[in-house]
């Protein structure tokens, strides 16, 4: 072992983004310009970095999550994408997503380490265990 | 051989651990996949990184004088 990086994701791959919902059961939604939510800014969360009021509800595409009333948009920012969505409980995203969406955002991450690897022709070993998943590249 | 390890947690937290590299071959060969899913926010070094064929070179801190 020679070194522990601790990493903050940055979604910049559609491609793999529509793996991640392919995985999980969502639909991606190419091209659909708004999401589901509430619908009106109550002030009960700050809002994301560098996005306004006005700002939600609109979006680049949308993902459609089964059983959940709302709808997550994906958001250009850049060279990257964040993810917007309403949290509210009824809207039945919460439990789907994971804190911080962080069921998407992990399923993301291993589809876009499966596509670098086959690029880079990686071996690549995907393990599930207890609190995290486990990609394995061997170089 | 060299093997990456990449933990993703269920809140999205992701920790990269390389192995079987000497030296600093890790953080060069290791970067495209910083830049490929973010960027670092933390780094911590292991004995092996103060590692160069295969000795281990030690560094002392002056605790005095």
């Amino acid at each position: 072992m020679s070194h522990i990086s601790r990493i903050e994701l940055d979604i910049k791959d559609l491609q793999s983004l529509k793996e991640a919902c392919k995985r999980l059961g969502f639909e991606f939604r190419k091209n659909q310009q708004s999401y589901l939510w509430y619908g009106r800014w109550v002030g009960d969360s700050p809002l994301p970095e560098g996005i306004t009021e006005d700002q939600l509800g609109k979006c680049d595409h949308a993902i459609k999550v089964p059983g959940a009333q709302y709808e997550v948009g994906v958001v250009r920012k850049g060279q990257s994408f964040i993810l917007l969505y309403d949290e509210w409980v009824k809207g039945g995203l919460k439990t789907k997503l994971g804190v911080n969406a962080g069921l998407l955002k992990q399923a993301y991450t291993i589809e876009t380490l499966r596509k670098e690897a086959r690029q880079k022709n990686y071996r690549f070993h995907e393990t599930k265990m207890k609190k995290q998943i486990r990609v394995t590249l061997t170089l | 051989m060299k093997q990456v390890i990449i933990d993703i947690m269920a809140d999205g937290e992701i920790k990269i651990e390389t192995r079987g590299f000497i030296g600093k071959a890790c953080l060069d060969e290791t970067d495209f996949l910083k830049n490929l899913l973010g960027y670092e926010k933390a780094r911590q070094l292991t004995t092996a990184f103060y590692t160069k064929n295969k000795k281990v070179i030690k560094k002392h801190l002056p605790l005095c004088g």
